[in-house]
């Protein structure tokens, strides 16, 4: 399990400022993210949790600051070439392509696996047959392992939240990435539906070693499962330690009760 | 019998030159969002590139002129495509609906004059080698059979097997699978590595070579003039009843218009007066609009207050 252990630094993320017009989200805020560690980060609405996720995926280009993946420092990236080099998600307000089955969500997530040309494909050819059944056993393991086994070819449109959560989560894991950043993947569930996530969750961690962004409300969830917590409040970070320190922080203490500032 | 089903055959067989036409609209609308008021302008585009090469051919090479002139044609709307994508589309990424429809009516009379200038404003005619001489069907069962124009009999071939294809495409396979994601959510699509200007790319080739075998057809049937832009407004009222994003939606859409129209022509048109064929379509639409607005195969939008 030697490989499992917290490693070195993933993700680097120093003095990022991001503003909408004259609205601040983000103002100089730095953290390190290392190899395996879950890293939660928390704060009350409006502190700009998804921003920052939206700008280590490249949606969002901050205007201030440096983000480091890999070693590499990186210029204005697309979400696509995010994709591409290991950065997965799921979104706070589910983005699942509401009218595929479960199957071909989570195929979508093989996307960039799959290597056919365009032509081969129209024509339906040799190798894309090939590849679409090799990438099929692929996403049918991780259907197993989501346990969602009685809805491969339901419209996800027609499911409940808390299942389609957990495609979603399917989809993100098909691509097997190295970072994978979860936008509250419990909100609107019901308790058994959060231990489930829960358990999917730190199975991933345990099983494929993936580093992991969690954004999440439930102080319970994130003081349970997470190695270091992250805290924002108002665009700015207050609190940066082991879900121990975090929870006798002060600072935190009192953006969490409404202090005034 | 004999009668009703001869108007009926060939007015579904009108229909399915619409339906090529709407399914140009659909398959950008579907990927994109945007609705391409350059559709029809494609379609003439098509028409006349393709009638003015194979006119410069046919001397020289006699019937291999048609699917040389076909491929050559195929390949102007590809490139089109990419010059589309490239100077418009990328520039106005991330713009509202109505800023990128704006752009495609722009386009729309770019093309129409560019194309007239380019390949000329005569009327032209592309000629697909097929016999004029009607064909005659079920003479055994009626008298004097059902007569059928054999251009009419290929569109709908041809449009059935561009159907089969597209929708094996769309179904099972990768770009398929990316397409309609693409159509579903932009975002999520983004996040699992679909690149949105790879994506745009592939549905305008496709709707330029959909709207290549439409002005190929239709071409062929009226001879490659300006009006054949009219034509295409005729897809308006096909999508409406069939649904802005479903491709057998344009289908069915247009098999009804089609037949509907000849049918009230003939049947209603002495009493009524002569003409229904020219609005019958648009007053369809907009019935289908007061009663159900989604049409007959689109997704119906529910809010959540």
């Amino acid at each position: 399990m030697d490989a499992k252990r917290i490693g070195d630094v993933l993700l680097k993320v120093e003095d990022i400022s991001l503003a909408f017009g004259g609205v601040r989200a983000l103002s100089e805020i730095s953290f390190e993210l290392r190899q395996h560690e879950m890293l939660a980060i928390i704060g009350p609405n409006g502190a700009g949790k998804s921003s920052m996720l939206n700008c280590i995926n490249g949606f969002y280009h901050p205007q201030q600051g440096r983000i480091t993946y890999k070693g590499v420092t990186r210029q204005a990236m697309r979400p696509h070439e995010a994709a591409a080099q290991g950065i997965a998600r799921t979104f706070q307000n589910i983005a699942l392509f509401r009218g595929m089955s479960t199957l071909d969500n989570i195929m979508t997530g093989r996307n960039l696996k799959m290597r056919t040309g365009l032509l081969a494909q129209a024509l339906y050819w040799g190798p894309a047959i090939k590849e679409e059944i090799r990438e099929r056993e692929a996403v049918e393991r991780i259907i197993d392992f989501l346990e969602i086994q009685a809805i491969r070819k339901t419209p996800v449109g027609r499911l409940p939240y808390g299942l389609q959560k957990r495609v979603e989560l399917g989809r993100a894991l098909a691509a097997e990435p190295d970072l994978l950043l979860l936008d509250e993947p419990m909100a609107g569930m019901n308790l058994e539906e959060k231990e489930d996530m829960c358990r999917f969750i730190l199975d991933v961690k345990e099983e494929f070693g993936t580093t992991i962004v969690l954004i999440e409300h439930d102080m319970g969830v994130v003081m349970d499962i997470s190695d270091r917590v992250v805290v924002l409040d108002y665009g700015r970070k207050i609190a940066d330690g082991s879900p121990e320190e975090v929870k006798r922080n002060q600072a935190v203490i009192d953006a969490y009760l409404g202090v005034s500032h | 019998m004999g009668p009703f089903l001869e108007i009926l055959i060939g007015g579904l067989l009108t229909g399915v030159l619409y339906s090529l036409v709407a399914l140009g609209f659909v398959l950008i609308f579907k990927a994109s969002g945007v609705f391409n008021f350059a559709q029809g302008a494609m379609v003439l585009f098509a028409a006349l590139a393709m009638a003015r090469l194979q006119e410069w051919m046919a001397p020289s090479l006699g019937w291999v002129s048609f699917p040389v002139a076909l491929l050559a044609t195929a390949a102007i709307m590809t490139a089109l495509a990419f010059a589309i994508e490239r100077l418009v589309l990328r520039q106005l990424i991330n713009q509202e609906g109505i800023i990128l429809f704006m752009a495609t009516i722009g386009i729309t009379y770019f093309l129409d004059g560019f194309g007239q200038t380019i390949w000329g404003s005569d009327i032209y005619r592309i000629d697909l080698f097929l016999s004029k001489d009607p064909i005659f069907l079920f003479e055994s069962v009626f008298e004097g059979g059902i007569l059928v124009d054999p251009y009419e009999l290929m569109a709908a071939l041809i449009a059935g097997i561009l159907v089969a294809v597209l929708a094996v495409f769309f179904q099972t396979t990768r770009v398929g699978r990316a397409l309609r994601a693409v159509a579903d959510d932009h975002q999520a699509a983004q996040s699992v590595g679909i690149p949105l200007n790879y994506i745009w790319l592939i549905v305008w080739t496709v709707a330029g070579l959909v709207a290549l075998v439409a002005g190929m057809m239709w071409g062929a049937k009226l001879g490659v003039q300006f009006s054949l832009t009219l034509v295409a407004l005729k897809a308006l009222p096909v999508l409406i009843l069939g649904g802005f994003t479903s491709v057998p939606g344009a289908i069915v859409g247009g098999l009804i218009i089609g037949a509907g129209e000849k049918l009230a022509e003939v049947y209603f048109g002495s009493t009524i007066g002569g003409g229904i064929e020219n609005w019958f379509a648009y007053v369809l639409a907009l019935v289908f609009l007061l009663f159900r607005p989604q049409g007959l195969f689109g997704e119906r939008i529910i809010e959540r207050v």
